[in-house]
């Protein structure tokens, strides 16, 4: 390569970033500019060279997270169970259900990756991602402040920190009005989100966000702390909990009274025995909030 | 040899009076006689209802696979021998699989049931005939064949396990059920699975004879009547409907096949009229004590049956091999 022409490529190079970043930038006036550098869940200092425009958020909640922040256009590519917004289904696939591909991620040409520590993603991402300069940015989903810092966080990553913080304050301002709303008494809850083959339950855990949301609707948990969700139904009836929810179909739930010893509970046997949404409570997305708000309703009830 | 049967006994007694007392609650004595002396609150209820049934369940399971394993060994006059070695965990896996993830319309526990002890059946009943395709099948080549049959149902299990699970139906659903647990059963489902291992004990004591004679060797074995081809294939297969039966209403319990026709060996020696029963005692026994063990551990979590049985069936084996290597 003659040594003349480096300059003239750099000049030129400079010249079309600038008109990208121009172009860029002219819808977006509120933007914040490139470089942006954000700390993600797990300490990992993320750095995007520019905004990114190419999204591809991996499981259903940093779905949801993005387009909730009015960002779905940019979502690129999604894994095979996200399903909502339902528009998002008809996203290309990146997999999912059998393990996920760097090479569907990569040809999509994505500028940022979101994943949350399960089903091996982390592992399976994050290190080829960086390697061909993808950034990855990780979230984790604690308890519901976390859900909603999320917000702020992808909110800042996508280079729309106001819009981040206004999504997440009207969503912090509805906790604080259900929050307002709660009872004195605390109802004992147990919240069952699974059924599994050897005869077990699997419960909402007090330490995780689905066991906070719980807590946020004014219920408290009647289960002591486990250290694995695989709970002895035996150890579920015992707790006799106020109120019995089951995440899952009410077919699911119907079959569930009729196993042995169900019947003893209270709440089957004076109708508190609610099916709640797996959406709203085992996706930690904005739509949490909404499953909040109806629990409370509904403990709220059935307290009256 | 009476007072031997006794000692089992007590054991099993003992046991069983464990796994009622075990739980994520420890039930006094004084509260179990309450509860059976009818009163009506809800923990004695919950003993009834619930814990009862789930130990005597356990027991029986464990009877099935002592004598399933008694079975086992006896056929292959092979101590290592055990019952899901013959591909019966992964046809049960497969069949499990299929119950609990696809949606058929039919109520879960028996078609739960029926379903791993079909594949458990269906998978011995594959090694045997592709083992004996042309000849009489070396105990080598059965063993390789079940090793194989064993690789490819593992293989197929794990790939419709991720295939068919979704967000509502996860992985969690089927890997629980191949670490073994007890379901607690219904009062029919009780009743079922105490009629299996009725007929389970009289099918295998039937068996008792033959299997003596097999651990004569071939020729002598024949020299007394015995057709040891055919009868090792009848034996095998009734071997593998009694662990299948097991496996049905227990999912897939580790090591207990292998463990309890070794102490029962040595509590009432080689003879099967009597090594048969004294396995399903202790097949019982310890079963009961580790169901016990699973429900108490870390309440209210349940540890799954498996990893108890494993954790106390592993160390045996490795003592068995360490053993075998020396001689």
């Amino acid at each position: 390569m003659p040594p003349a022409s480096r300059p003239l490529r750099i000049v030129g190079l400079c010249v079309a970033l600038a008109s990208f970043g121009l172009a860029c930038a002219a819808p977006h006036a509120q933007e914040a500019q490139a470089p942006i550098s954000v700390e993600d869940a797990t300490g990992r200092t993320v750095v995007l060279t520019k905004v990114p425009r190419r999204i591809v958020p991996i499981f259903a909640s940093n779905a949801e997270l993005v387009s909730a922040l009015g960002l779905m256009d940019q979502i690129v590519g999604v894994e095979d169970y996200t399903r909502f917004p339902p528009e998002l289904t008809q996203k290309p696939k990146i997999g999912g259900r059998l393990g996920f591909s760097v090479d569907a991620i990569a040809a999509l040409k994505p500028d940022l990756v979101i994943v949350t520590p399960a089903r091996q993603a982390m592992h399976q991402l994050i290190d080829p991602m960086t390697r061909i300069g993808v950034p990855v940015l990780v979230l984790l989903a604690r308890d519901v402040d976390e859900v909603l810092s999320n917000l702020r966080l992808v909110g800042k990553a996508t280079g729309i920190p106001e819009r981040g913080e206004a999504v997440a304050s009207a969503l912090e301002q509805r906790l604080t009005t259900v929050a307002a709303r709660k009872g004195t008494r605390c109802p004992s809850v147990v919240m069952i989100t699974g059924k599994l083959g050897n005869g077990l339950v699997l419960v909402a855990r007090s330490d995780t966000y689905t066991g906070d949301a719980i807590v946020r609707a004014g219920g408290c948990h009647a289960l002591e702390r486990s250290v694995v969700a695989h709970v002895s139904p035996e150890a579920v009836i015992a707790s006799d909990p106020d109120v019995l929810l089951f995440a899952g179909r009410q077919e699911d739930l119907d079959l569930l009274k009729q196993q042995p010893g169900w019947k003893l509970l209270r709440a089957i046997k004076e109708g508190r025995a609610h099916m709640v949404s797996r959406a709203e409570f085992l996706i930690p997305g904005p739509r949490t909030i909404d499953g909040i708000e109806k629990l409370a309703d509904l403990l709220r009830h059935d307290a009256s | 040899m009476k007072g031997r049967f006794i000692t089992l006994g007590m054991s099993l007694l003992l046991a069983v009076a464990f796994g009622v007392v075990a739980g994520h609650e420890w039930a006094s004595p004084a509260r179990i006689l309450k509860a059976l002396g009818g009163a009506d609150d809800m923990g004695s209820q919950l003993l009834l209802s619930w814990r009862l049934p789930r130990v005597a369940a356990s027991a029986l399971v464990g009877a099935l696979l002592g004598l399933g394993g008694a079975i086992f060994q006896g056929v292959f006059r092979n101590p290592l021998a055990e019952p899901y070695l013959l591909g019966a965990s992964g046809g049960a896996a497969i069949g499990a699989s299929i119950a609990l993830l696809v949606p058929m319309g039919l109520p879960e526990a028996p078609l739960l049931a029926a379903l791993s002890f079909l594949g458990a059946l269906g998978a011995t009943w594959l090694v045997l005939a592709i083992a004996g395709l042309h000849r009489r099948p070396d105990v080598a080549g059965l063993l390789l064949a079940g090793v194989a049959v064993a690789a490819m149902l593992g293989a197929l299990r794990s790939f419709l396990m991720l295939a068919l699970s979704d967000d509502s139906m996860n992985l969690q659903v089927v890997l629980s059920w191949t670490l073994g647990g007890i379901q607690t059963p219904s009062p029919t489902g009780l009743a079922l699975l105490a009629g299996l291992v009725i007929i389970s004990l009289l099918a295998s004591l039937s068996l008792a004879h033959g299997l003596d004679l097999l651990g004569l060797g071939d020729e002598q074995a024949f020299a007394f009547g015995l057709n040891p081809a055919r009868f090792e294939r009848w034996a095998v297969l009734t071997g593998a409907a009694i662990v299948a039966a097991g496996v049905a209403f227990g999912g897939l319990v580790a090591f207990v096949g292998l463990i309890a026709p070794h102490i029962g060996r040595w509590f009432v020696g080689p003879r099967h009229a009597l090594l048969l029963p004294a396995s399903a005692l202790i097949g019982a026994a310890l079963v009961a004590v580790c169901d016990g063990i699973a429900r108490s551990a870390l309440p209210p979590a349940e540890i799954p049956l498996g990893l108890i049985t494993a954790l106390v069936g592993g160390p045996f084996f490795l003592f068995l091999l360490s053993r075998r290597f020396r001689t």
